[in-house]
């Protein structure tokens, strides 16, 4: 039985809906993330599940109860906070044991829980400590600890690294990570950053609007997406798309160069006009279909160089190189295997 | 670059003519009460402007002993501390209610104490009267802390309110999530976090109350507050004016002691009150 289960939950402001009847469930012990881009509703979606807003329509079960209207602490849910939410006049043992304190456990329990979750997170040294004095890093890994100590059924993470520099946030991932595997809790883990998603998600949960685009395993989404949308917001850099012509039942044109797609199941009707979409990475063939480009930048990134170019059309594509960069105003040859090659119909939808 | 310096020295000079003017306009009371307290009669009639001569303190132990300023003073301190304090619980209460929680007419209920702000006192001073006999509560310290409360109240509750809101809303969410009923919330984060909006507003009101003659006048009739008994020093015809100065110095002097001892939190709290306001 799924731990946690969203059956058409919806959520409105108003006249203004916001969340347009997602269904959804979450296994025990699994780690999903939602990922969309702002606005798209997945931070209200996770405040749904901890009850800090109200559920306006559908049903929300935590371990096979109904959960809508019960308080944030029964639900049996810890959260960690963006903004890290850690109390400014309490020191650092004092904001872990918070929510054991305000239930009325016993002092030793609390003090043997928040050395534990210290000892996991390595933050012993700063016990006595204000928030005001920590670094961000240190501050994130007290409101994660503040999460651990309450032993929850589920962790639900809002953006928890946003406020990060670039190389406390891989590192942070990692820890994020590591928990995930000393714990083995469900963890609902909310982002805008694909790489977090892909790195950290046994399951991520794509939003767009208020909808789900597409839930499946960090690799089926980005090796099969479902739709332009989930095949351009997961990999990075994002996937090239360029305008297509079908010239026969499994064959394209793009930009003159024509294109046999023979593993297409789809018979496609010719003379319409279809998507195409590669990713950069798959554009360092040796051999197969040829596709030239003109040179606008050549990114070097060491072990890496990602080419952006436009092509005949004037399309931008960017395609990920070895060795030699090309300069700029230099016409590239770029091969690409046909298998790797994406269709999407006009409305965006993926023709397999 | 000598020039401009001079220039710039010529508009110092300027401003502080004036600066000095108000700052000695502020200083010259303090001094005439102080001075004139300390001489006795005779002597302030012989000279009323020039430093004191024979300093005594009988003056003091007079407005003190004889003129009752001892029981003024303990009617003072029990009502302005009872009022002050209550004033604090219930603004911070009603602050936190109407900046984090929601509920059905909270913005018309904020908005009709924003508009009781703008009564003057003096516009319901008949019907408060009547109120306060009706209950029973004339000539009693209890009516009078609570009449302060009443007028103190909504300004206190406007502050704690918009301070409030400018607190990050995670706090309480995440105080929410860790299982803390509504009044810990308050207890445990909001009070801490609002420190110097509950001071500030402990400093204004203590003042308030401190040196409000009309409502104490109106409330508690048979007995007297401070101010009110140091206003009654004055004579119809002649006024003891060295027992007035001593009897001005021995109420002023709590709230200047008050006022060095919190000196840093008044300043930066009526900051915190003016940004956040």
């Amino acid at each position: 039985m799924a731990q946690i289960e969203l059956k058409d939950v919806r959520k409105s402001y108003g006249a203004t809906d916001v969340i347009h009847g997602i269904s959804l469930e979450i296994e025990q012990g699994e780690f999903v993330v939602f990922v969309g881009p702002s606005g798209c509703g997945k931070s209200t979606l996770l405040r749904m599940i901890a009850g800090l807003e109200e559920i306006s329509d559908g049903d929300l079960e935590i371990g096979g109860k109904r959960m809508n209207d019960e308080e944030p602490s029964d639900r049996g849910v810890a959260m960690v906070f963006q903004s890290y939410a850690l109390y400014p006049h309490m020191s650092v043992a004092d904001n872990m044991s918070f929510g054991l304190r305000m239930t009325g456990r016993p002092k030793d329990e609390i003090a043997e829980k928040v050395s534990r979750a210290a000892s996991i997170l390595q933050l012993e040294e700063l016990l006595a400590r204000k928030p005001a004095q920590l670094s961000g890093g240190q501050r994130q890994r007290v409101a994660i600890g503040r999460a651990i100590v309450r032993n929850p059924d589920v962790f639900l993470f809002d953006e928890p690294l946003s406020n990060l520099d670039a190389e406390l946030r891989v590192q942070m991932r990692v820890e994020i990570a590591k928990l995930h595997n000393t714990l083995a809790n469900t963890m609902i883990y909310v982002t805008h950053d694909q790489t977090e998603a892909m790195t950290l998600a046994d399951r991520i949960v794509v939003l767009r609007a208020g909808i789900v685009e597409q839930v499946g395993t960090p690799l089926e989404l980005y090796e099969n997406p479902d739709n332009a949308f989930v095949a351009g917001f997961i990999g990075s850099p994002r996937m090239n798309f360029a305008r297509a012509k079908v010239t026969g039942p499994r064959a394209i044109e793009v930009a003159g160069v024509a294109i046999a797609l023979p593993d297409l199941a789809t018979e496609l009707a010719t003379g319409t006009e279809v998507s195409f979409g590669i990713r950069p990475e798959h554009l360092h063939a040796e051999t197969g279909v040829e596709l030239p480009i003109t040179v606008d930048v050549a990114e070097q990134l060491g072990s890496t160089t990602y080419v952006h170019g436009t092509l005949a059309t004037g399309e931008v594509v960017i395609a990920e190189r070895r060795g030699t960069a090309p300069r700029p105003r230099d016409t590239v040859l770029l091969h690409f295997d046909p298998r790797h090659a994406r269709l999407f119909d006009a409305d965006g939808m993926r023709i397999r | 670059m000598a020039t401009a310096g001079k220039k710039e020295k010529r508009v110092l000079w300027i401003i502080s003519i004036p600066m000095a003017i108000l700052a000695l306009s502020c200083v010259y009371p303090v001094y005439f009460a102080l001075n004139n307290a300390l001489k006795d009669n005779r002597g302030y009639i012989l000279d009323r402007f020039g430093l004191v001569q024979n300093p005594t303190f009988d003056n003091f132990v007079q407005a003190w002993t004889r003129s009752n300023l001892d029981t003024y003073f303990l009617n003072s301190v029990v009502t302005t501390v009872g009022a002050v304090a209550l004033l604090l619980v219930v603004s911070s209460l009603a602050g936190f209610a109407l900046a984090v929680l929601r509920f059905p007419m909270r913005r018309l209920i904020f908005i009709v104490i924003l508009a009781s702000l703008m009564i003057p006192v003096q516009v319901v001073l008949v019907p408060f009267y009547q109120t306060i006999i009706g209950l029973g509560l004339l000539n009693t310290r209890t009516g009078l802390i609570i009449s302060y409360t009443a007028f103190f109240l909504p300004f206190s509750v406007y502050l704690m309110t918009s301070f409030y809101a400018g607190l990050p809303r995670e706090l309480v969410e995440a105080a929410r999530i860790d299982g803390a009923k509504l009044i810990q919330v308050w207890w445990y984060v909001m009070v801490p976090m609002g420190r110097p909006a509950l001071i500030t507003l402990g400093i204004l009101n203590t003042l308030y109350c401190w040196n409000d003659v009309l409502i104490s006048l109106l409330v508690l009739q048979d007995q007297r507050t401070l101010m009110v008994g140091i206003a009654a020093l004055r004579g119809e015809y002649t006024t003891n004016v060295p027992l007035l100065s001593a009897g001005i110095v021995l109420a002023a002097a709590p709230i200047v002691i008050l006022y060095i001892i919190f000196q840093r939190q008044i300043v930066s709290g009526i900051a915190v009150g003016a940004v956040k306001g």
